[in-house]
């Protein structure tokens, strides 16, 4: 790996360091160490951190689909400028695909690993399908009743940017004083996720309590899918929540009044 | 433009999670954890992922300080320095170095605390040095040091994901210790069981197979009354009894006498679940004991960990995988500082100072003639000053008036000192009385190590520049030890310091900063090519025998009484952090717990016609605050807690200083209260 390849004047990989492997921001001239792409760190969340600080220059990272997906999703707000990203397109092995239940895992373009096939379905979500709405209320009670308000899923989340205007920081929305909290905080953060998240599944990583968040995230894409034809991570079209009602047609409505 | 992810350990809990600090151009701008660590795998609790905020805040000490008048005036660090020495100096030709004390630090680096004691010891010349492990978990390490002949976690942090039994007493895991309640949680729905003992429903009881409510201070009575089941229904390790432990005899004796039924009377935890208790646990092969403070901060502390530890010996649930005693150390450092010989009693690596072999061995090491008098516990040593016996003190990083029992007396404490130096990385409600304030640097600015709960050796690294003038600990500790005039205060790096450390304590024998690089090091290590020992006592115990204790019930130091009719228990929620000083400045923390409260049973709030967020008046025997009401069915009918975060309404105003007679430790946990509506 050299920057060379990329033109770029940064460089942000995961390498070995102290005996552990390491997100690393490297810039030209520094050099490059033990590269590493067996460990899934979730890129793009380190990288919009830094961001803001680095007013130019072009950084190349290490992106897989879902990355691609994120930073798409960043381009199309403004938040991260697409011209100054160059992309080196990792394929994630079978073991990774398998966690992350991922259909999907083949970047744009590889530059790293071979690419390999997706997995057809969730079997947490088949399986919630088949409940009845009560059985499966109790399913996420049971599960989220072991949160205990770490925010990780917040904090790690690559299209999580409201920063200090989050909305689960309202008191109206979400009390302060129980843990876990309730339901409430998942339901919020579901909703405010539904026209962004493009299921990385940090945030099932990154739950302490292992709450099967990336299921949960899986079952509200669905709901999007079929009621808006939507899902997140193109770069171009605006996600279905955030149109204005001005141009919709209104012929239907005296039938459903 | 210099970014860089340093990896380093969380300054919080007794954990020790690592993660990366992000540093842009010298400036935090977040923090990733480590996916690579086996401790927090890539996981962090809310406050670890707020863990940089405050080191940059405003309000840090930059320059030393020197008091005049009631004006601290701005002081060059020669200044300040010559000040401490030349006015202990005088103190001590006066009255003698035992009339001076030195409190380390449980948030500062093992080399730091090696260096602390040094000061103490060979530059002073008193083994008055002590810490906050006082206030934690001194208890358990005179308690299990009998039962066992170690203070430390039998088993490491991972083995609690694979238990069958956890036993949790004493411990609100999921919000003290949150990565070790997250392996809880695991194990727990999983399959385990777990049986929580506690005045008050956690989020950790509320998952558990068995939630069980004591009434606070009868600890020794229902572990007995287990104990007591576990003999008459034949449960107990026959083989490991005989061949492992010693006074079994007399233990069962003691025990007899703990029906279920007065068991019940005593504690109100029903016979039946007592019982059914002792059955799960006795009759579990993977079960682990954990506790933290509920079992040791007590005016009978000691007997009360002893008395846990009763319970492993007599089912042999101990030295073995996911099997054990664990007490959950509260700081990051906690465990460290007592490893490195920050108490009174004990040189570095637990070599007692009262042993003539062990002062000969250190002061050839040191090159100093020492003191075999054990020193002054920090509880007893604030007492003396009060009584204006302890003349002076340096403090790195305490806080004792918002955390020792007892405010009002403490100060009275600070009041009497004749000299008074503190180092600090913010004003606290300590040092305003300081005579010498040193601004010191801060986790993310040192180099270093903590030992976290479960005796892993974990790496500090500096991440960003200390603000203004501030000097690392250790640095201000060689630059005292050598205007005293002592040898060896000569060190460049912190990897030098554990280097010393390392050959003068055989736990640490094998440790070094060139192979924590590669791997991950469990004390005791007591050798370069050894890793250490994740799970101790396997095969038996060093000392022989595992000692059963003849541990009886007695009343808590103070009872209800009519003006006084309810117990009031203090101890820490979620997101603040001990006295606050640095979670308070860290908003998101803040923001999800920015009141002072009282948590009070709902039965007790309509009889008294106190609704919730009410302002009320907690008054005890000492003091009075003013805190606000939150009414829950979570905590026990006459029991009030208030968490010790906030100093708006200081939980210690109303505390008991009564103290355990062996450890020294206070009774945080239980003292007579009364409400009313403010």
């Amino acid at each position: 790996m050299a920057f060379d390849d990329y033109k770029a004047d940064y460089l942000l990989v995961m390498r070995a360091e102290h005996g552990s492997v390491a997100p690393a921001f490297i810039s030209k001239g520094e050099e490059i160490g033990d590269v590493r792409f067996d460990i899934p760190y979730q890129l793009i969340t380190v990288l919009s951190r830094i961001y803001p600080q680095i007013p130019k220059g072009k950084i190349a990272v290490v992106v897989r689909k879902c990355d691609e997906l994120a930073l798409n999703e960043l381009f199309k707000r403004g938040i991260i400028d697409g011209k100054r990203i160059f992309k080196i397109g990792l394929a994630c092995d079978e073991n990774i695909i398998d966690k992350c239940r991922c259909p999907d895992p083949v970047p744009s373009k590889v530059d790293i690993g071979e690419p390999k096939k997706g997995v057809a379905e969730d079997a947490t979500v088949t399986r919630l399908r088949k409940m009845s709405p009560d059985e499966r209320l109790k399913f996420w009670v049971r599960q989220f009743r072991k949160c205990n308000k770490c925010f990780g899923c917040t904090i790690t989340c690559p299209v999580c940017f409201c920063e200090n205007q989050c909305v689960l920081g309202e008191r109206t929305l979400v009390a302060e004083k129980s843990i876990p909290p309730g339901l409430a905080f998942h339901l919020v953060r579901s909703f405010h996720m539904a026209d962004k998240c493009i299921e990385c599944g940090e945030c099932e990583r990154a739950c302490p309590a292992e709450i099967p968040l990336l299921t949960f995230r899986k079952m509200v894409h669905a709901d999007m899918k079929e009621l808006y034809g939507f899902t997140p991570g193109d770069e171009k079209t605006v996600s279905p929540l955030l149109t204005t009602l001005e141009g919709e047609p209104l012929e239907d409505e005296k039938n459903v009044c | 433009m210099s970014v860089k992810h340093v990896l380093t350990t969380c300054p919080y809990c007794g954990c020790g999670c690592n993660f990366f600090l992000q540093v842009v151009d010298n400036k935090l701008v977040g923090i990733v954890p480590d996916k690579t660590d086996e401790i927090g795998q890539g996981k962090l609790c809310i406050k670890g992922y707020n863990a940089h905020v405050f080191v940059q805040h405003p309000d840090r000490l930059t320059h030393p300080l020197i008091r005049e008048g009631s004006q601290m005036r701005k002081a060059t660090w020669d200044g300040a320095l010559d000040k401490i020495v030349s006015e202990i100096k005088r103190i001590v030709a006066k009255h003698g170095p035992d009339s001076v004390a030195v409190f380390a630090s449980a948030k500062c680096t093992n080399e730091e605390n090696y260096l602390m004691q040094k000061l103490a010891r060979a530059a002073i010349g008193t083994n008055n040095i002590d810490h906050c492990a006082r206030l934690c978990h001194a208890s358990t390490v005179a308690g299990l040091v009998y039962s066992f002949g170690s203070g430390a976690m039998t088993n490491s942090i991972p083995e609690f994901e694979n238990a069958n039994c956890l036993l949790v007493t004493g411990s609100n895991t999921l919000e003290t210790h949150p990565m070790i309640g997250a392996r809880m949680l695991h194990a727990i729905y999983s399959g385990a069981k777990a049986i929580v003992v506690d005045p008050r429903e956690t989020p950790l009881s509320r998952v558990a197979h068995m939630s069980l409510h004591q009434k606070p201070g009868t600890d020794i009575a229902w572990i007995n009354g287990i104990a007591r089941v576990i003999i008459e229904e034949n449960l107990y390790d026959k083989e490991f009894v005989e061949t492992k432990t010693a006074q079994f005899e007399g233990f069962k004796k003691v025990v007899s006498s703990y029906t279920p039924e007065k068991v019940e009377e005593i504690s109100g935890i029903p016979k039946d679940k007592l019982i059914e208790a002792a059955r799960l646990y006795a009759n579990s092969d993977r079960a682990m004991i954990a506790y933290a403070m509920g079992i040791t901060q007590h005016s009978n502390g000691t007997e009360t960990v002893k008395s846990l530890a009763n319970l492993a010996l007599l089912t042999g649930h101990i030295g073995k995988e996911s099997t054990g005693v664990n007490p959950l150390r509260g700081q990051n450092n906690v465990q460290g500082a007592c490893d490195a010989g920050s108490l009174p009693n004990f040189y570095p690596g637990y070599q007692g100072v009262a042993a003539a072999e062990m002062k000969a061995k250190f002061e050839k090491a040191w090159g100093r003639t020492l003191s075999d008098k054990v020193g002054l516990p920090m509880t007893v040593a604030l007492q003396l000053a009060a009584e204006g016996k302890l003349k002076a003190l340096i403090s790195f990083g305490e806080n004792p008036m918002m955390s020792d029992a007892d405010i009002t007396h403490v100060e009275e404490a600070f009041k009497h000192l004749e000299f008074f130096a503190a180092a600090d990385i913010f004003h606290t409600e300590t040092t305003k009385f300081a005579d010498v304030l040193l601004p010191a640097a801060c986790y993310a600015e040192k180099d270093g190590t903590f030992t976290n709960t479960d005796r892993k050796v974990r790496r500090v690294r500096k991440a960003v520049d200390a603000p203004g003038e501030a000097w690392p600990d250790w640095k201000i500790a060689c630059e005292l030890g050598k205007r005293f005039g002592a040898p060896g205060f000569d060190f460049k790096s912190p990897a030098e310091i554990m280097d010393e450390f390392a050959s003068v304590a055989p736990i640490y024998a094998g440790i070094s900063f060139d192979r924590l690089e590669k791997e991950v090091l469990t004390w005791p290590c007591t050798a370069k090519d050894q890793p250490g020992s994740r799970i101790l006592h396997v095969g038996g115990f060093k000392i022989g025998r595992g000692q059963f204790a003849l541990s009886q019930h007695a009343p808590p130091a103070e009872e209800t009484s009519e003006e006084y009719p309810l117990i009031l228990s203090t101890g820490r929620n979620l997101f603040q952090y001990h006295t606050g000083t640095m979670t308070r400045k860290s908003p998101k923390l803040e923001r999800e717990a920015p009141e002072p409260y009282v948590e009070i049973n709902s039965g007790d709030a309509k009889a008294l016609g106190i609704s919730e967020g009410d302002r009320v008046r907690v008054t005890t025997r000492r003091g009075s605050i003013a805190p606000m009401a939150r009414v829950t069915e979570r905590i026990s009918k006459g029991v009030l807690f208030i968490p010790f975060h906030y100093a708006e309404a200081a939980a210690n105003m109303l505390t008991n200083p009564a103290l355990d007679a062996t450890a020294k430790i206070p009774e945080y946990k239980v003292c007579a209260a009364k409400v009313e509506k403010a």
